[in-house]
């Protein structure tokens, strides 16, 4: 059998590439009701109020209340929306969530009962190119959702969601080049190899605050939600679909979420590595990544409930007149002091 | 293994450019261009060639075919299906065809069919990943590279000029008064009534709304049979 991707690290046998995908399939959707969670928690406390505390201690099952409640509910759809295309949009979604998820680097090449296991799903040259094509065709799972509706309000967000996600897409893809030129590699175990002794976030910050802004406009995060303002548009691109369907866009978005931060800590924050010159054994690595992991996620939700939503004028040149030149600019002043510093 | 993906991916490109133009709603279409750029990207992986296709699905899944998508639901109706053509249309579309077709086969045949039973170019360490391909394109390469790069800018600043031109409306160009883009609509639009589903105002709102309206300029809705239920233009 012949690789279908020419694999930069390590390529292990059939059988535990198999096992890693199912860790890593589980380990994401544990993440996503812990994410849920994280963000109505936190932002009760952010606004004075206690949050779920119900279900379970501490309100902790609440997210499990949530998902068997819309998965149990009657599936509907609108008489003017399109059968397959409404059922396909939220599974692209997820599909493209959850694929995007096996790029990120847990640990390196660590020794498992003497067999060498990369702690990441596929260490693919391309890199993060990856993630920005599954989060082109991750696009689709929006666009068709809501043009399928045959609802104006689910095809309003829909489209607003389109130019959003074309608009900070290319300040998203510029603002990575410095990381990836000081790197000199797109392998993200390159990229986190490469952050031993300095994280990237220090010397590439202007970058770090693009990427993260622009996370928060692909994700569809506050304060870039104008795809489902709920004040404007109902639900935006969701606003026809219930129980499981509406479940799967729900996961998704978190499911993103978790995936933004964990490239943010990639990237920037040195995934596994710790500072101070602290070497923990190779067992604690995931957890280290695991737990950045999760300190970004709170970012998220605190950004969310500090700052009001754009209005659509500011979103688009916010994105096209502000973040796109100072990331040329950050990419051209990188590149400057990458060749004067190896000459 | 590797040759079950093939297929899929073969037939899934084939099947996609024949959605292309055998489909009459243009919103299928584009999707059909979708899946047929997909299925190309899965055959370029099988290449090993990456960076290809990773490109194929950012540019163009993600980026042209976005704005296909965007301005066929926009402005291509699916319920009004693209028409035949017209009989010059179809000729030189006959002619463009044909003239394909023998380039195709005289490639074909030219060859010889050997390429066929031969197992093709060997796999080169490092073929198709981004360092090879940034390597060629800086070095062997520059030349066409720059000129391209400066084609895609002239189009670009092409692009900006074009907008410029048409004045759009854009903020601080002028005041912006907000009466002139308040459309007039009939009383009942926009009211509970019409949320619960009724197509046309009870009998005494409406000439409530008519002698209210009236005031504005604005036309009273036109009277249908009461407990007729407009169910084409109903749902939304």
């Amino acid at each position: 059998m012949t690789a279908v991707f020419a694999v930069v690290g390590h390529a292990e046998a059939w059988w535990i590439q198999i096992v890693k995908s199912l860790i890593l399939f589980i380990v994401g959707f544990s993440l996503v009701p812990v994410a849920l969670m994280m963000d109505r928690k936190l932002l009760g406390r952010f606004q004075g109020r206690y949050g779920p505390n119900r279900v379970g201690p501490l309100g902790a099952l609440q997210p499990m209340a949530d998902i068997a409640k819309l998965i149990s509910k009657e599936q509907f759809r609108p008489r003017t929306s399109t059968g397959f295309l409404f059922a396909l949009a939220p599974a692209i979604s997820v599909l493209t969530a959850s694929a995007t998820f096996a790029i990120l680097p847990f640990g390196d090449v660590v020794d498992i009962f003497g067999a060498k296991v990369g702690l990441y799903g596929v260490d693919v040259s391309i890199g993060i190119l990856f993630a920005f094509a599954f989060s082109a065709i991750s696009f689709y799972g929006l666009m068709l959702g809501g043009w399928a509706s045959g609802s104006r309000y689910s095809f309003l967000g829909a489209m607003r969601s389109a130019a959003q996600l074309i608009s900070y897409e290319v300040s998203m893809g510029l603002s990575l080049l410095g990381v990836i030129m000081t790197a000199g590699t797109l392998s993200l175990t390159g990229i986190v190899n490469a952050q031993n002794g300095m994280w990237y976030f220090i010397p590439q910050l202007v970058g770090f605050v693009i990427f993260m802004t622009a996370a928060f406009a692909e994700t569809n995060r506050p304060p870039f939600d104008l795809p489902e303002a709920d004040a404007e548009l109902v639900g935006g691109y969701n606003t026809e679909y219930g129980g499981g369907r509406f479940a799967s866009y729900y996961a998704a978005e978190y499911f993103n979420m978790v995936i933004a931060s964990g490239l943010a800590v990639t990237l920037f924050f040195g995934g596994w590595l710790l500072p101070f010159g602290i070497h923990p054994p190779h067992w604690v690595d995931p957890f280290v990544v695991l737990g950045k992991t999760i300190l970004v996620m709170a970012f998220f939700v605190w950004i969310r409930a500090t700052l009001p939503r754009l209005r659509y004028d500011q979103l688009m040149s916010l994105g096209w007149k502000i973040l796109l030149p100072l990331a040329t600019l950050n990419a051209l002043v990188t590149a400057i002091i990458v060749v004067v510093t190896h000459s | 293994m590797s040759a079950v993906i093939f297929f899929i991916a073969a037939i899934g490109a084939v099947a996609g450019a024949i959605g292309v133009i055998a489909l009459r709603n243009p919103f299928y279409s584009v999707l059909a261009l979708v899946g047929h750029l997909l299925s190309l990207a899965a055959l370029f992986l099988l290449l090993r060639a990456e960076f290809v296709a990773a490109a194929q699905v950012v540019v163009y899944a993600g980026a042209v075919m976005v704005l296909y998508v965007f301005v066929v639901a926009y402005v291509g109706d699916g319920s009004q299906p693209v028409g035949r053509g017209g009989s010059g249309l179809r000729v030189a579309a006959a002619l463009f065809v044909g003239a394909l077709f023998v380039e195709l086969a005289i490639a074909m045949l030219g060859s010889g069919l050997k390429a066929i039973g031969g197992d093709g170019a060997p796999y080169k360490a490092g073929f198709g990943q981004p360092a090879a391909i940034g390597q060629a394109l800086l070095t062997k390469f520059l030349f066409p590279f720059e000129v391209a790069s400066l084609l895609l800018l002239v189009a670009a600043v092409g692009a900006v000029v074009l907008a410029r031109r048409r004045r759009g409306l854009t903020l601080g160009d002028e005041e912006r008064d907000a009466s002139r883009f308040v459309t007039a609509r009939p009383r009942f639009t926009g009211t509970m009534a019409e949320a619960v589903g009724l197509v046309h105002a009870p009998q005494d709102q409406r000439e409530n709304g008519a002698e209210r309206s009236a005031g504005d300029g604005v036309e009273p809705p036109v009277p249908a049979p009461a407990g007729v239920r407009d169910d084409e233009h109903g749902g939304w």
